[in-house]
């Protein structure tokens, strides 16, 4: 029998590691028996997310049934519009957030990108109703791609598990260029040149509160004391 | 023909959940439940066919247990399963699973064997430890009796050829509740040893085999019980673990310990019939010693294990499920009301629940079959760790198990019972 130098205890026989501190088991004369069973089986069971599938059969249901009644509704009244499209839209577009992700484990990047084409699209249908393919062109469209290059920023490098500093210093620099972008497709789709008015103030605001959170981040002292006066 | 009698008989018969069930139903769902497993290691190998027999045999005996959950307008109930099973399974890595709605014919129960080792899983709401331990020992018996041997009906072994009593089916609680309830302080927040947490469904099991002359010879230097000790080391590296995180604030350690009160008002109940005190240390007052630790829990448990506060707390509970504004609200609404309380009584002001359901007992003929004896309490309610111990013969056995990837607390723990001197063998479900 051997046991384990670091903690002293007993291994089983078939042990090559220690269980409470995976020291890896060396004993000259009592080699790690490969063979006989281990005390325990090692075949996992898989459990079912049965629950998530569930909602998400719910949700789809739900909104299904939404969508046909008002496209029911609407060869009745006032069928001189379209108008359940507004609704059948919406409903989509509240499909697209809520169901893929109880599915599957759809990478964050991925999943936004979804959303934000979801809501486009959406936007789409209600231009193509008004008439207002202009305006989805000159200004829905940056807006929405702006919103999803940033969404995809955010998803990118808030994954792998970044420190709370960090994750406020990214969302808040990116909320304010990104407030910045809108201001600037609007100025140039109402009068075709840019006037920066409020949203200089947002991306100086955006920027008082970055420069000291990174000052923190690269101090470590200061992080430190951070860390422990906004641990939750 | 005669079972067949027998289930048709007990389709008018249905069971109120008793107070500790009303909780455990609760906090149900397809994602968590109670669930906690007791193991014999035989001496031979297990022989599936005649252990499946034996289970077939020994269900019927045991009313309270063939049974499913059903949801009432106000409140759960339990009302006989008559499916075929439970069948015996082989034996999985990720234990105490819950407990689903329409799987596995709605049986609250289950079976495994593994090389050895026969398991049972029982669900909460069910029985306590002592009740399903009832089973299992008669189980064992019958088993060993298919298997050829004679096994006598004593012991803790149910009579097989005795139908169950009205006795081993009663809610105790409700004999026992008395006039006077006591009313529990406002609970304070405990430390909570958490961790980073494993995938669904994962249960990190270290089980370490103690000799038990040795450890109560420890326990009887500091006059203290064998559960008393342990939970003091429970304690002591629990603290230490707060101690090493290192922040400025600290919270008091607490352990939930619950009480088997058969052992104070007289019961042949085999379902609920527990309450749980809850010792703590407070680090604030300063670095406890061990021994210091061991000498707290020690008085804690004298002082607060007594048979009248035992019973003013039983009646708290009682009356609170007799409640007519609880009682009205439908299920569903009543359920995240009782779950809260739950975990503002039970999760919140605990640190890590530990459990010793003591030495298992057999008649002595059944006692050259069984090596020893296991016990897990199943998924923690949070990412936490939960300890547990059963004897048998000279073996102290004491698990930590939980969902979270960390294993300092059953390293220190261990290791803390190497240092005071006792020899541990250890053994773990962990993949290596
Ligand atoms: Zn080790």
């Amino acid at each position: 029998m051997s046991y384990c130098v670091n903690c002293g205890v007993e291994l089983d026989e078939t042990a090559g590691v220690c269980p409470l501190c995976e020291t890896q088991v060396y004993h000259p004369r009592y080699p790690v028996n490969h063979t006989a069973s281990k005390p325990f089986p090692t075949n996992r069971a898989e459990v079912s997310m049965a629950s998530r599938r569930e909602v998400a059969l719910l949700i789809t249901v739900m909104f299904v049934s939404v969508a046909l009644c008002c496209g029911l509704l609407n060869l009745f009244l006032r069928t001189q519009r379209i108008w359940s499209l507004y609704i059948i839209g919406a409903v989509l577009t509240l499909w697209v957030w809520s169901v893929p992700p109880l599915l599957k484990n759809i990478p964050l990047w991925f999943r936004l990108f979804l959303d934000v084409i979801a809501v486009g699209t959406y936007v789409f249908l209600i231009a193509v109703d008004l008439d207002g393919i202009n305006w989805f062109m000159g200004l829905a469209l940056p807006i929405l791609s702006l919103l999803m290059a940033v969404m995809l920023f955010l998803g990118i490098s808030m994954g792998g598990g970044r420190s709370i500093l960090s994750g406020m210093t990214l969302v808040i620099g990116t909320i304010g260029v990104f407030l910045f972008g809108v201001e600037l497709f609007i100025d140039f789709w109402i009068t075709g040149a840019y006037h920066p008015t409020w949203s200089i103030a947002v991306l100086a605001t955006s920027a008082a509160l970055v420069v000291p959170l990174i000052v923190v981040r690269r101090v470590p002292n200061l992080r430190e004391e951070a860390r422990r006066r906004f641990h939750l | 023909m005669a079972s067949e009698q027998q289930s048709k008989s007990d389709k008018s018969k249905w069971y109120r959940l008793d107070n500790a069930a009303l909780m455990y139903s609760a906090i149900q769902r397809n994602t968590y439940s109670a669930v906690f497993r007791f193991s014999a290691v035989m001496t031979g190998k297990v022989n599936p066919d005649v252990l499946q027999r034996a289970i077939a045999l020994t269900i019927p005996r045991f009313p309270t247990f063939r049974v499913k959950m059903k949801r009432g307008v106000f409140w759960y109930y339990f009302e006989p399963n008559d499916a075929p099973g439970p069948f015996l399974k082989a034996d999985i890595s990720n234990f105490c699973q819950p407990m689903r709605a329409k799987e596995d014919h709605d049986w609250l129960i289950r079976f495994f064997y593994y090389e050895n080792r026969i398991s049972i899983e029982c669900f909460h709401a069910l029985a306590d430890g002592a009740g399903a331990l009832t089973l299992f020992r008669t189980l064992l018996a019958v088993y060993l009796r298919e298997l050829g041997y004679r096994i006598p009906a004593e012991c803790g072994v149910c009579d097989m050829s005795a139908s169950a009593s009205a006795a081993e089916q009663e809610d105790a609680y409700q004999r026992y509740a008395g006039s006077v309830a006591a009313h529990g302080g406002i609970p304070r927040k405990a430390y909570s040893a958490g961790g980073t947490p494993e995938p669904f469904y994962t249960l990190n099991v270290t089980m370490g085999l103690i000799p038990l002359d040795a450890l109560a010879a420890k326990a009887k230097e500091q006059k203290v019980s064998v559960t008393e000790y342990l939970a003091a080391a429970l304690i002591y590296v629990l603290l230490e673990r707060q101690r090493r995180e290192g922040f400025q604030k600290k919270l008091p350690v607490a352990l939930a310990i619950p009480i088997n009160l058969r052992g104070w008002f007289p019961s042949d109940t085999l379902r609920n019939f527990i309450l749980t005190v809850s010792p703590s240390v407070d680090p604030n007052l300063g670095d406890y010693t061990f021994e210091e630790i061991v000498t707290q829990v020690h008085h804690y448990m004298r002082l607060n294990v007594n048979r009248k506060l035992l019973q003013a707390r039983l009646t708290g509970n009682v009356r609170f499920q007799r409640n007519r504004l609880l009682q009205i609200i439908p299920c569903v609404l009543k359920n995240p009301i009782l779950g809260f309380c739950y975990w503002f009584a039970g999760v919140y002001p605990v640190s890590a629940t530990y459990t010793n359901p003591g030495a298992f007992t057999v008649p002595t003929e059944m006692q050259p079959h069984i090596q020893r004896m296991e016990v897990i309490l199943g998924q923690p309610y949070g990412n936490r760790v939960n300890c547990a111990s059963i004897s048998y013969g000279n073996v102290m056995e004491l698990t930590i198990a939980g969902n979270i990837r960390e294993r300092d607390i059953e390293r220190e723990l261990f290791r803390f019972l190497v240092r005071q001197g006792l020899k541990v063998k250890m053994i773990s479900n962990r993949e290596e």
